[in-house]
């Protein structure tokens, strides 16, 4: 028995302590040090927030070189077919021209209707400052099971601040959580962290929670509210956060929402930095 | 002879490399396209079969350096995915130094147990003091893959051990 109990001591002891050969470090102490790294991080000090951002800058610029194999050959056989197909192409793109020169003389009555509409609202159109929306790019798109966020390669040196709205073609993305000096992480809608009010076409009030898979559900709808298939959600912008109107998604027959980005195929976005600096 | 150690030199390098750029790289183990609810934590499956084969080619410091690398291209809080391998590390390198020899079923039972361990660790210091929420049946499903895979990595790594780096158990 004292015999079992020895053995059991000495592999013990062994497996926490033993160093030597190629084992330069003990676990103990390694477990030590990784508790003091975690504590700092967690309740981060003056030092260790610009450490912590510069380590992310550096890691995320050698991530995006390192994954730069990956993207390439699926990109190289996307542009094969592509150049096999550039007749086809060339051929649809001219109906489809032909089809919206039609429809510019119509977007354009629309737009001065639309515009001469909020003025009496007093509304402000959400993109009449273009200088305030910047252009990024996504340097790392990580599928994790269980955080769904990118990192893009702008930071506080363009002026991103936490909480800023990312969008796509001008359809809702997600929001800026963690900013470093060059680069900045944006949490997907589809994250189980994110929340955001949104209204639904029929002036109905939710709230848009990520579920971890790639379609949000929506939750504290109206009681009795019945959904249906195909209603439009939108930020409803109560959050001040995020500007009202911005599309967000689809309904479907399940009460999900079918985003119209698919937050799996981003290469770029746009950051809106109107919303935080008017609360500046 | 200096040709076959500099190549000896790359076998025993490529576990260690393959953890580097699975933590540093977009290269993930998150089939959701093909399969929502498949996600596996291969980097756990890599550390415990070398520490239990290896630990001379697993050195602890790359695993905890891996580790920090792996958080910070995650957004975990750092140092939370070191502990969590250098759990996997300590029951290895117990089950190494109190068994003689081991078979595929040994392995894949203390592989369980340091699974539970270190994702109980990890995600009790996330619950606790990140204000990260999870999805308990995304993490069920997590475990439930990678305990599910592991027989068959630890095959492909058995080969790997014996037609490249040459067999040395214990």
């Amino acid at each position: 028995m004292s015999v079992s109990r020895e053995d059991f001591s000495i592999a013990f002891r062994s497996a926490l302590l033993k160093r030597g050969g190629a084992q330069k470090f003990s676990v103990l102490s390694l477990i030590f040090l990784a508790l003091i790294i975690f504590f700092l991080d967690v309740y981060g000090t003056k030092f260790t927030k610009p450490v912590r951002g510069f380590i992310n800058d550096v890691v995320y610029r050698v991530t995006f070189l390192a994954s730069t194999p990956t993207r390439f050959f699926p990109q190289a056989g996307k542009d094969i077919a592509s150049y096999l197909n550039v007749r086809e192409e060339n051929e649809r793109l001219k109906v489809e021209l032909e089809k919206y020169k039609s429809l510019e003389l119509n977007v354009e009555f629309l737009t001065e209707e639309n515009q001469n509409l909020q003025k009496i609202l007093e509304t402000e159109y959400f993109n009449k400052n273009l200088s305030n929306i910047i252009l990024a790019k996504v340097l790392v798109d990580k599928n994790s099971p269980f955080l769904k966020s990118i990192i893009i390669n702008k930071g506080t040196r363009a002026g991103i601040l936490k909480g800023m709205p990312v969008t796509k073609n001008n359809y809702l993305v997600g929001r800026v959580v963690e900013t470093n000096y060059l680069s900045s992480r944006v949490l997907l809608l589809n994250d189980l962290n994110s929340r955001i009010p949104v209204t639904l076409d029929e002036s109905a009030q939710a709230i848009l929670s990520g579920s971890g898979s790639s379609k949000p559900i929506l939750e504290y709808l109206p009681e009795d509210y019945e959904i249906l298939e195909d209603i439009n959600v939108f930020a409803s912008g109560k959050d001040g956060i995020f500007t009202a109107g911005t599309p967000v998604g689809k309904t479907n027959l399940d009460g999900e929402v079918e985003l119209f980005v698919d937050p799996n195929q981003l290469s770029f976005v746009t950051v809106n930095l109107n919303i935080k600096k008017k609360d500046n | 002879m200096a040709k076959s150690t500099l190549l000896n030199k790359i076998y025993n390098a490529g576990p260690i490399l393959l953890l580097y750029y699975l933590c540093i790289s977009e290269v993930d183990t998150n089939l959701e396209k093909i399969f929502e609810i498949f996600s596996l934590n291969f980097q756990i499956i890599l550390i415990y079969f070398w520490v239990l084969k290896r630990p001379e080619i697993m050195a602890n410091g790359h695993i905890f350096v891996a580790g920090l690398i792996n958080d910070v291209v995650m957004g975990f809080p750092m140092g939370i995915s070191s502990l969590s391998y250098l759990i996997i590390i300590f029951f290895g390198t117990y089950v190494r130094n109190k068994s003689v020899n081991t078979t595929i079923a040994s392995d894949w039972f203390t592989f369980f147990m340091a699974m539970i361990f270190s994702n109980l660790l990890f995600f009790s210091l996330l619950n606790n003091f990140s204000e990260l929420s999870f999805s308990m049946s995304k993490i069920g499903y997590n475990m439930f893959f990678t305990l599910f895979m592991f027989p068959i990595f630890w095959l492909l790594f058995n080969i790997y051990q014996m037609t490249l780096i040459g067999n040395r158990d214990v």
